[in-house]
């Protein structure tokens, strides 16, 4: 291992790619705090640009945008209630509240530090258990990838402080969603009404941003200070964020490994981790620590976790040559142009390319630390504009950052028309959070239970013989009764449990 | 007054000089759709429309626009004016395969191509431990033996793998049950972890780690495609007759236009595109990942597609013929 990343270190070690990597990760760092955009349309638009460089130049290039895209979600979260991707939306139940209370810098400089430790965290497992983690993600099938659906659904429980029914009653939404669009299993079309756009199901992006930032800014046009600059004290953030996520290291620790873990399994992807770690980091919090309303933890635990599974998600992408999720399945495309192909073959016969891919991930989280703390300040002076100006602005950028993702006018009324159910969901007190979980892990649900099914010509005994599966199984069980303790606390503690009372 | 006169005439006179150059095509970016997501496909894609970006002076992006069967990306290119502006990535799939199978009401006619782009040949690989066979004519007679046992994926349902895998079966009368994946290299890797029996590999995943499956046929007759899988046997060797050559058994594209386009811009386009093709950067590029950039140009299509076409039509009740008789084993 050592001599793989002594001989990657020749490819590394040059100015050009210290300035590839930083590029990089400005915009990723731009393309991630903007609605719409994302990591994976980063990679994909400058792609061509990157392939003209040597293989370990462009990984450089590229998975700084990757790591970059996966962080900036957070800052459009902090600052707007708006998850700049999928990846940021359980980064708003905490970010936010604390932006709200004057703590915005503080806020953001920790979802970097946490981002970039997360990450290096993640590059650490990478380069340590490449082998051994690809061998454990190989061995999982349809029925585990089921049951890890349903792991990351149990976070619903979690993301529903307010009414836990409501929250089911989101996340069940969100599941019928999903079910729109071509059936893989039959190729039959459901739910489309013969609408060629719906025939991949609703863009996750259209749905994102609709319920998050259309209806979060059709609320503040109701406010009466849309003509008031702001006086907000904004505070420079400093690097000694980083000591305010260090001293959260059991929860940096857990939620990083959780987000390598869930990165290493092709198609699961960070949204499952992200959820799954702030859950989890919930569960062990102290009630003083006030999770929901600023709470410092609840931040390094989806910001880790999410950056954490971009260093899990090039485990199968190098070492199988399996893309651990759509931005690796475009790194995948670069190293096939460049005349690298990923696999086992790669480290026997390229060690060195795949130890500077190792050194030049580490590099762009330690660089993201660095360049997001500069950079912060110019983010976080979004709030100190007045709404008059940021209204229609955050509204013109969701419009093109959705428009971009498919060059598709249905899409965006799909936005509107999300932003208008997102209107009515806050209205009635539902979170938001649980539809997303839904509309994305409902395929990974469905496809993997019917496959699995199909598999064992209808048995449910394929959940059971296998290890791995038994054992996921055997985690949810254990979660669904923790969920159930939780509100059988609650009652005792003097607070009907909403989901027998059904309001919040 | 003066003013407003020296306003108008000074936008008389922007719009006699820019009258010409706006009359120039390209003038904006230029629209690939492609009928796939994120993947080698969208990398070859990618390769190309740069080459012809170079050439036409404005940007090229592809738009990965995945859904049913690339129905939906065929879709949203008609939906689009003929003005040039957009080009359909013509994947055999929905472009011959769909209408066959009766899912899309276009012919390949209504569109008018531009040059072919790059073909990639399929086999069918099993794990490098298999015990039950060694050989295909093997597994085929242990499928006939255990009819409904094996299992199988072609990647997506209905798709060309899963036509000619049907149709292979279909000659050998054996039964198996179908499993749709989203992508191609999940299905191997459940392959090589047991889940599965055999899968469609295509050359881009044979490359990446050749060691981790047996191929037992490649999926065509071509002497390259053979050496592509590493000399592993072809449908030529078998004792079967599929009635399929050429690029029948295998995925290529040819980037199209709307009917409608003037003839100007799509001479533009050819002209951009043939020069893109016949570029040793290019080609180079293609064939590292595992593709074969193709030569034809569009005086070459209707030949080339309607041949794909009338072999594909022989075979299209293969997949209905796998439904069938799987329900009647069961």
């Amino acid at each position: 291992m050592f001599d793989m990343l002594l001989n990657g270190l020749g490819l590394v070690a040059s100015l050009s790619t210290v300035i590839l990597v930083g590029a990089g990760l400005v915009i990723g760092l731009l393309v991630g705090a903007l609605p719409g955009l994302g990591p994976l349309m980063g990679i994909i638009l400058l792609l061509p640009y990157a392939i003209t460089f040597p293989p370990v130049q462009a990984m450089g290039f590229l998975i700084a945008i990757y790591v970059g895209g996966s962080c900036g979600g957070a800052i459009s979260a902090i600052l707007l209630r708006i998850p700049g991707t999928p990846l940021a939306a359980a980064t708003l139940f905490d970010g936010y509240p604390m932006a709200q209370k004057g703590r915005a810098a503080d806020a953001i400089g920790i979802a970097i530090s946490a981002s970039a430790i997360g990450g290096a965290f993640g590059g650490l497992i990478l380069i340590l258990f490449s082998p051994s983690l690809a061998a454990f993600a190989a061995g999982f099938g349809p029925p585990e990838y089921a049951l890890l659906a349903i792991t990351g659904l149990t976070a619903i429980a979690a993301v529903s402080d307010q009414s836990m029914l409501k929250g089911l009653i989101a996340g069940a939404a969100g599941l019928l969603l999903a079910t729109i669009g071509t059936d893989e299993f039959t190729a039959a079309e459901r739910f489309t009404f013969g609408l060629f756009e719906l025939s991949n199901g609703f863009n996750i992006v259209a749905i994102v941003v609709g319920l998050f930032a259309i209806s979060e800014m059709s609320s503040l046009l109701t406010g009466d200070d849309l003509l008031k600059r702001p006086e907000l004290s904004v505070a420079r953030p400093g690097f000694r964020s980083a000591f305010l996520v260090l001293k959260r290291w059991p929860n940096l620790l857990r939620s990083s490994t959780i987000g390598a873990c869930v990165g290493a399994l092709p198609g699961a992807g960070g949204v499952i981790s992200s959820f799954t770690a702030y859950a989890v980091a919930k569960t062990f919090a102290k009630p003083e620590e006030r999770y929901g309303e600023g709470a410092e933890g609840g931040i390094v635990a989806s910001e880790s976790a999410n950056n954490a599974t971009a260093g899990g998600a090039l485990v199968p992408t190098l070492a199988l040559g399996i893309p651990g999720d759509a931005a690796t399945a475009v790194l995948i495309g670069a190293l096939l142009i460049l005349g690298v192909f990923p696999g086992p073959t790669l480290f026997a016969q390229h060690s060195d390319i795949v130890g500077g891919i190792f050194l030049v991930y580490m590099l762009a989280n330690v660089a993201l630390f660095v360049v997001g703390i500069l950079m912060t300040p110019l983010f976080v002076y979004v709030l100190r504009l007045r709404k008059v100006i940021l209204i229609p602005t955050v509204l013109l950028l969701c419009a093109i950052g959705t428009f971009a993702v498919g060059s598709s006018i249905f899409d965006l009324w799909v936005m509107f028309a999300f932003g208008f159910v997102g209107l009515i969901l806050r209205a009635g007190g539902y979170p938001l959070a649980p539809m997303v979980i839904g509309v994305i892990l409902g395929p990974l649900l469905e496809n993997n239970v019917r496959r699995s099914l199909l598999l064992s010509n209808d048995g449910l005994q394929i959940f059971i013989e296998r290890p791995v599966s038994a054992t996921l199984l055997f985690i949810n069980v254990a979660l669904l009764i923790c969920v159930a303790v939780f509100a059988l606390r609650r009652l005792t503690a003097g607070r009907k449990p909403d989901i027998l009372q059904g309001s919040a | 007054m003066k003013l407003r006169s020296i306003f108008a005439g000074a936008l008389l006179a922007l719009t006699a000089i820019s009258g010409p150059a706006l009359a120039e095509y390209p003038e904006r970016t230029i629209e690939s759709i492609l009928p796939a997501g994120a993947g080698p496909a969208l990398s070859v894609s990618q390769i190309i429309a740069e080459a012809m970006s170079k050439e036409l002076g404005v940007p090229l992006t592809v738009l990965a626009t995945p859904g049913a069967g690339g129905i939906k990306a065929f879709q949203t290119g008609l939906n689009k004016p003929a003005d040039g502006y957009t080009i359909i990535d013509g994947y055999v799939a929905p472009l011959v395969l769909q209408p066959i199978l009766k899912k899309a009401d276009w012919n390949f006619e209504d569109f008018i191509p531009l040059h072919a782009a790059a073909s990639n040949a399929f086999a069918i690989g099993w794990r490098t431990d298999e015990t039950r066979w060694s050989s295909f004519e093997e597994m085929m007679a242990w499928g006939r033996e255990n009819p409904g046992k094996l299992r199988y994926s072609s990647g997506q349902r209905n798709n060309l793998p899963h036509l000619v895998m049907a149709r292979v079966l279909q000659s050998y009368q054996v039964v198996a049950q179908n499993v749709p994946y989203k992508s191609p290299p999940a299905a191997n890797n459940d392959v090589k972890s047991g889940i599965l029996d055999f899968a469609f590999v295509n050359v881009g995943n044979y490359k990446q780690d050749p060691e981790a499956l047996k191929i037992g046929l490649v999926l065509s007759e071509q002497p390259a495609a053979k050496a592509a899988f590493g000399g592993a046997p072809s449908i030529a060797e078998i004792d079967a007759d599929l009635g399929i050559s050429g690029l029948a058994p295998m995925g290529w594209d040819w980037w199209l236009v709307k009917k409608d386009t003037p003839a100007d811009r799509v001479e533009t386009l050819r002209a951009a595109m043939g020069k893109a093709m016949n570029d040793p950067d290019v080609r180079a590029k293609i064939e590292r990942m595992g593709f074969v950039p193709l030569d034809w140009d569009h005086t070459n299509y209707v030949e080339i597609v309607s041949g794909v076409r009338d072999q594909l039509s022989t075979m299209a009740d293969a997949i209905k013929w796998e439904e069938d008789a799987l329900k009647a084993v069961k």
